[in-house]
């Protein structure tokens, strides 16, 4: 959780503060089916408030999901509960507030009709366009259309800018991602395994309406949740039954993706990553001119990367925020604070600044210009900027030296290096930042232990308090026995009594590591890899090669009397793909006057700031 | 959905009249809340008794229910089995919330206890 008393430059501060609800009577709610442009039947659910008279018209905030827009819930909670109680947003904060709330579930998932092959298709993405035709149609709708999400959700709602339809009056795509490659699926050309056959999963179940399976992965959903709610008028279920015998062709990203590589392998349907990521759309988000409120954590996957990138990149009016919560900010995930049970802003804190965001850009002049706040770890500081990186940035190189040490001087010596046989047994278990896609904690704990497995490299104590924000580079001239293989680098903080915390980390998959000098798709801060397989190429056993690749981005200070510490891994069992995929390489890392390894630190100069 | 929780045990409580009938070996719950579409259907009937109330084993059981008066009646053969059921409800709406809260508090021990449901 951000610190409560962290007020200077707070985003949820400067959003403004709570007004009074408009209605304050509850809402009705609705179900119907919406038909698309290709006859495909949308289900969604409408939340209006109550009191609601004839001749006011209200904006409609919509969220578009693949985890069912609503749910049956179980007897005896069904007998004394809204089915909308635990979605999010939350009906009663939104139509409080003089909002019509739309949730549909996406096409060929929930209680839709149709079936997908990959998420955020361009059909996905249209139906958004004939959605908003609906809604303005409706005698309660005064024109205007927003949407917000978190995760899957937040990126739809990022999509729905795409559309370019003049009621869309702003979006906020929460904890969504950039790129699908890299920043959930291939990270560093890594295959993030555990999460995406686990999603993979999850969502097949969904789609046929089998709740059974969350008894294992998630037992609390299991006791309360029946199944997806069909629609109010199907009161036989045949609507239902006809939409999942539709589901049953859907494909899954992990039966698309397991037995691949690289960027431009194609899926099943011939397309690739990249048609179903933002960046690709860039240029259509951007002529909509529509208003981004986008926000994430630095400890969220390499979606924190995302949201920087998305900042850099699109052009749009736009307000981005980064905190310091798990995906979708339901709990704390500052590692410097693991005794910390609650997240600050609440949800409801944060919904009223989102529905505040919203009123600027339907009913005044909106926003202009861009701003990122982020919050500073330790610091445990909110910081503003309108350029990333921000004002003060500049890299610090510290090289591997002898005795497993950092230093700020390169190494003199002709020769020296360090052998380490990679440990495959090596992992950050279950909670870490690509587990938690699935709404799971984010602890690295018993960082002591686990780098008794690891390279380690270490710093003397700081002099004086260090600001480091933005994306640390590593860089290491290595060799290998082997011709594949993976680094897994994490970057840590150790305080005077020899407590060590996990800060960010990066991982690279070693065929991917040629750097291109040309431009790439999107702007980036780190050396640029294709990750295509005409770019790829095996090590050769015993040769030198240079491995340059990018953590992810993180804010943190660093104290004075504290160390940093880089510890170098070969695998992550609990989560990423195992590379090789058999044998068991040794990796030489050089440091000496010729091939100096070396981290290259993100600072922010104080003076400057 | 959090923040229900504390108050559900005794919205549950004020919501749903249970009476037992030892005479004629009957269990009804009804349902006072207006209810949008069918109650309950039969099988939910057993699956809330060994999901919340730690029933075991299939108990031969007639499930009559009224969706028109949100009744359900559990009608038993046995005196033995009405007075197992009898003593699940008695605490069945505390068990089920202390449940939930207990999962979503991280422990989930005693979902390996709940017996396999055809849900």
């Amino acid at each position: 959780m951000t610190d409560p008393n962290a007020i200077e430059n707070n985003p949820f501060k400067e959003l403004g503060e709570i007004p009074a609800k408009k209605y304050k009577n509850g809402y009705n709610v609705d179900s119907t089916y919406i038909t698309v442009r290709d006859g495909v039947k949308i289900a969604a659910t409408i939340c209006l408030p109550k009191g609601l008279s004839p001749d006011i018209k209200i904006p409609t905030v919509i969220t578009q999901t693949r985890y069912w827009r609503a749910m049956e819930l179980r007897i005896p909670f069904r007998w004394i509960l809204d089915s909308m109680v635990s979605n999010a947003p939350n009906p009663e904060v939104v139509t409080s507030r003089g909002y019509a709330l739309i949730y549909t579930d996406v096409r060929g998932t929930g209680a839709s009709f149709g079936s997908r092959i990959t998420p955020f298709s361009e059909e996905e993405v249209k139906d958004g366009y004939d959605i908003v035709d609906w809604i303005i149609a409706q005698p309660w709708s005064d024109g205007n259309v927003v949407s917000k999400g978190i995760s899957y959700t937040g990126t739809t709602a990022e999509l729905f800018a795409r559309n370019n339809h003049q009621a869309i009056k702003a979006v906020i795509p929460g904890h969504g991602f950039w790129d699908p490659y890299t920043d959930v699926a291939f990270p560093g050309g890594c295959f993030d395994n555990a999460f995406i056959q686990l999603w993979s999963f999850l969502g097949k179940n969904l789609d046929l309406n089998n709740p059974k399976v969350f008894r294992q992965v998630m037992p609390e959903a299991w006791l309360f949740v029946k199944g997806v709610k069909p629609v109010r008028t199907d009161k036989d279920l045949q609507m239902l039954n006809k939409a999942l015998e539709q589901h049953s062709s859907n494909q899954y990203v992990y039966e698309n993706t397991k037995e691949k590589d690289f960027r431009d392998d194609q899926l099943s349907d011939g397309s690739s990553f990249d048609d179903f990521s933002v960046f690709e759309r860039k240029d259509e988000i951007e002529r909509s001119n529509i208003p981004i409120l986008a926000w994430c954590s630095w400890l969220d996957s390499g979606y924190c990367d995302a949201i920087i990138h998305r900042f850099m990149n699109l052009s749009n009016p736009q307000i981005a925020i980064l905190g310091d919560w798990n995906h979708g900010a339901h709990l704390p995930a500052n590692q410097f604070f693991p005794y910390r049970t609650y997240v600050t802003p609440t949800p409801k804190d944060k919904v009223n600044a989102w529905i505040n965001f919203f009123e600027k850009c339907i009913y005044s002049d909106g926003i202009q210009g861009k701003v990122i706040y982020y919050y500073t770890l330790v610091k445990e500081k909110w910081n503003k900027s309108k350029v990333w990186p921000p004002i003060g940035h500049s890299y610090q190189k510290w090289y591997f030296s002898e005795n497993l040490t950092l230093t700020r001087e390169k190494p003199e010596n002709d020769v020296g290096d360090d052998t380490y046989n990679i440990n495959f047994r090596a992992t950050t278990a279950r909670n870490n930042r690509w587990w938690a896609l699935l709404g799971f904690p984010i602890t690295y704990e018993n960082r002591i232990k686990v780098d008794e497995k690891l390279l380690c490299y270490t710093s003397q104590p700081f002099q004086e308090d260090t600001e480091i924000t933005g994306q640390i580079v590593l860089c290491l001239y290595l060799t290998s026995t082997h011709e594949d293989g993976a680094i897994f680098a994490y970057f840590e903080d150790i305080d005077e009594n020899g407590n060590i915390t996990y800060i960010t980390d990066g991982q690279f998959r070693l065929i991917h590591r040629k750097i291109l000098s040309e431009d790439p798709p999107y702007k980036i801060l780190i050396p640029y890899h294709s990750y295509k397989k005409e770019d790829s190429a095996p090590l050769i056993p015993g040769e030198i090669t240079e491995v340059k690749f990018g953590l992810h981005a993180t804010s943190v200070l660093i104290k004075k009397g504290h160390r940093i510490k880089i510890a170098i891994a070969g695998a992550d069992k609990d989560t990423f793909l195992r590379y090789p995929k058999e044998g068991k390489p040794i990796i030489t890392i050089s440091r000496n006057k010729i091939h100096s390894s070396y981290i290259d630190i993100p600072i922010i100069k104080k003076e400057i700031k | 959905m959090e923040e229900l929780l504390p108050s559900l045990k005794g919205i549950l409580k004020e919501a749903i009249d249970i009476k037992a009938d030892a005479l004629k070996l009957a269990i009804s719950m009804t349902v006072k809340n207006n209810i949008d579409g069918v109650v309950a259907e039969p099988e939910e009937i057993i699956i809330m008794l060994k999901m919340y109330g730690g029933l075991r084993e299939d108990i031969p059981m007639e499930i009559i229910i009224d969706n028109d008066a949100q009744n359900i009646t559990l009608k038993f053969q046995k005196e033995e089995d009405f007075k197992k059921v009898e003593k699940i409800m008695e605490t069945i709406w505390d068990n089920a919330v202390d449940l939930l809260v207990q999962v979503m508090e991280g422990d989930i021990s005693r979902i390996k206890e709940i017996p396999n449901l055809d849900d």
